[in-house]
């Protein structure tokens, strides 16, 4: 019974027209206008280099450098920052005085210069894009170079560091202190194998309102096993096939039509349009795997417990998908930390939060944990739904046909 | 009216005690909301026969279907099937029965053939004897040419058609068949009919419910006239005749008549009822012999013009309109 029902719940869903249109075609010409309007954006943000100055003040650079290295620091990342056949080159530096900065300045030959000393100075003439950068970039450079002394300087990496005797057993004891640091703060991590570019957070986006696409397709399954509605339900109906077996067959069969189209997307994402999900391709696959099963799941509930025509419960998934999507930052992430704050638990039992929240957490931490929470929800959601659809499923009359 | 109801039914209740009953249905009784649909039903059905539900719209024999399928709940009552109580898992039960719904119930995305074996694979789990039964149930109801169709190539007769045969491929012991031939034209109307005789000829009880009552006196062995949900008449074809009071029906297509030679035709011995409408008069004979000759005489000594005159025994449309009534129904 298993295997004429899926057969057959396979043959009619794929030779549904309307239904391989939404499944398979929608969110991968969705895809492409994705692609076009962030390839269109990321070209108009690649920036320029930018050509700055920097200024060794005389003083400083006998007395000061020596009790700044922060101001070492910054001078040699700026230098690193400015090398000529770099393909990741910002800036094009030269090494000046003061005044002859200053005319560069003012012939506006450069967007600023960087005078090093104690307190390092940008100095810029006027308000735009690369002085924003140039500013930005040396203050983040400045912080973090500031952080990293602060922590050489401290007791406990001092403590560490003390009878080290070689390079070799300097290193084993700095990874074991990072180690250790990551694990008291998960927000410190190494990115610097990921290539995560701004815009395949979109795509994750994408992915999870596909994956919630499958609520249509298990509420189709559904719907043509439940007498009061479809003729076709009705003659099942009275057949000696159980319901239970039927509905867990067709929404296997569901399953297996959704994960084609989800085949499909992935396909077209990664070879179509060369999104780089980095290393992070198989927790998404996963992820996309149990959000189109908590999705039928959605799809099957929404069948069995609404009392309603087929379109009305079209109306309801659609209504429920984008909500919940919506609620949970698919069209703007700032709605996710509203939401996040003043309602938690409205993510907390919301399917499409879960899923973005998997997919954020794969992109923003490095450690799975979040990620597994997330995954668990839906499981437990899914679990939840089917027991609901089971319970009104069983020994079903109808008042009225 | 009433006296031959409790004849009729007395006749029906000993029959019953001598035959296999199939179907017990005691007491059935199902509302919605205010309306009661079905009000306190009692009947059986034998083993091998045909029996015909008829009724106006909205007399409740679809939903005494749906309520002996165990689809519908229902208030009161007891609904036995093979001997069995019938629930919404009496698999067992479900395993015999086969039902053809009113409406076409078929797949719109799987062809002819696909259909037919999805819906006998609900029943037969068995590949070649299941293979077997589809090709049966094509041939049954002439489906041979189409098999690759899918059904929105099909005409309104053949979807019937195929409806049909999704109902009744697995070989069903009893069957429900809820106004198959419901606009069809009348070669499918035909090939349907006889598709159903040969469906009892090989075993098979049959429910049949239609609004068509030449279908009912050809093909039903027994028929059961429900309204407002209850049974009003049930019996044989003759018995329910019977009922009626109506001996003969005599119909004259005339030329001229004049009001006081209607007026005496009234007068005639056993006539019961003289209708008139334009060119038709209708004499209704409650009893007696000869009443056809007597007429003739009466007409040729009146000098009476008419065109054509014809006898005929009272049909079940005149019993049914007799027992439910003349005027309009949903």
């Amino acid at each position: 019974m298993f295997a004429h029902n899926f057969r057959y719940t396979l043959k009619y869903l794929l030779k549904n027209r309307m239904l391989i249109f939404w499944t398979y075609a929608f969110p991968v010409i969705l895809g492409l206008l994705f692609y076009l309007a962030f390839s269109n954006i990321e070209k108009d943000e690649k920036l320029q280099v930018i050509p700055i100055a920097l200024v060794k003040e005389e003083a400083g650079q006998a007395a000061g450098q020596g009790e700044n290295p922060a101001g070492e620091i910054l001078e040699e990342t700026v230098k690193s920052l400015s090398k000529e056949n770099d393909p990741d080159r910002l800036f094009d530096m030269e090494y000046v005085t003061e005044s002859k900065a200053k005319k560069l300045l003012d012939q506006d030959k450069i967007r600023g210069y960087l005078l090093l000393g104690k307190e390092p100075q940008v100095v810029v003439r006027e308000n735009g894009t690369e002085q924003t950068i140039f500013q930005q970039v040396i203050s983040q450079i400045l912080q973090q170079a500031r952080l990293s002394q602060a922590v050489t300087d401290s007791p406990a990496m001092q403590k560490a560091l003390s009878g080290i005797s070689s390079p070799e057993e300097a290193r084993e004891r700095a990874e074991k202190v990072l180690e250790g640091l990551k694990q008291e703060n998960p927000n410190i991590q190494d990115r610097s194998g990921d290539h995560l570019g701004y815009t395949v957070i979109e795509y994750y986006t994408l992915i999870a309102m596909a994956c919630l696409y499958s609520a249509t397709i298990g509420m189709y399954a559904v719907n043509s096993m439940l007498a009061n509605m479809s003729r076709k339900g009705m003659r099942i109906s009275v057949s000696p096939a159980g319901k239970g077996r039927l509905i867990f067959s067709g929404v296997c069969a569901s399953y297996v039509v959704q994960l084609l189209g989800l085949g499909i997307l992935f396909a077209f994402l990664v070879f179509g349009l060369k999104v780089d999900f980095g290393r992070q391709i198989l927790p998404v696959l996963f992820l996309a795997l149990t959000g189109s099963f908590c999705g039928l799941c959605v799809g099957i509930a929404v069948g069995a417990l609404v009392k309603a025509s087929e379109n009305t419960k079209i109306g309801v998934i659609i209504s429920v998908t984008m909500l919940g999507c919506f609620l949970s930052g698919m069209m703007g992430i700032t709605m996710k930390y509203l939401v996040d704050k003043n309602i938690p638990l409205l993510n907390r039992i919301n399917p499409a939060a879960m899923i973005t929240d998997g997919f954020y957490a794969l992109y923003y931490y490095d450690t799975l944990n979040r990620y597994w929470l997330n995954i668990g929800s839906l499981l437990l959601f899914s679990l939840l739904m089917i027991l609901l659809s089971v319970w009104s499923l069983k020994r079903q009359t109808y008042k009225s046909l | 009216m009433i006296t031959h109801l409790f004849r009729g039914q007395r006749r029906y209740l000993e029959r019953g005690k001598r035959m296999k009953k199939i179907i017990e249905v005691e007491n059935l009784t199902k509302t919605y909301q205010e309306l009661k649909a079905v009000d306190n039903l009692s009947f059986f059905v034998e083993e091998g026969e045909i029996l015909g539900l008829l009724g106006p719209n909205g007399s409740g024999k679809s939903t005494t279907i749906n309520c002996l399928l165990s689809l519908l709940h229902y208030d009161r009552g007891r609904i036995r099937i093979f001997g069995q109580d019938m629930t919404p898992d009496a698999y067992e039960i479900k395993k015999q029965i086969g039902v053809v719904f009113q409406d076409v119930a078929v797949f719109e995305e799987l062809t002819v053939r696909d259909n037919i074996d999805y819906f006998c694979g609900l029943y037969i789990k068995e590949k070649a004897l299941r293979k077997q039964y589809v090709q049966e149930a094509v041939e049954l109801t002439g489906l041979e040419e189409f098999v690759k169709f899918y059904p929105k190539q099909l005409s309104g007769g053949l979807l019937r058609r195929l409806n049909i045969a999704c109902g009744i491929a697995h070989r069903p012991r009893l069957i429900f068949l809820d106004e198959p031939t419901v606009a069809v034209d009348p070669q499918s109307r035909n090939s349907i009919l006889d598709g159903i005789r040969v469906l009892r000829e090989r075993g098979a009880t049959v429910v049949y419910t239609t609004h068509y009552m030449e279908e009912v006196e050809q093909l039903c062995d027994r028929i059961i006239i429900l309204d407002r949900g209850k049974i009003i008449a049930e019996g044989t074809n003759e018995e329910l005749k019977e009922l009626t009071g109506i001996e003969e029906k005599v119909t004259v297509e005339l030329k001229k008549i004049e009001d006081r030679q209607v007026e005496a035709i009234r007068g005639l011995e056993h006539v019961k009822e003289v209708t008139r409408s334009r060119n038709l008069l209708t004499i209704i004979y409650g009893e007696g012999t000869n009443n056809f000759g007597k007429l003739l005489a009466f007409l040729e000594q009146e000098s009476v013009r008419y065109d054509k005159i014809y006898s005929e025994r009272p049909t079940l449309n005149d019993v049914f309109l007799e027992l439910t009534g003349k005027e309009l129904r949903d």
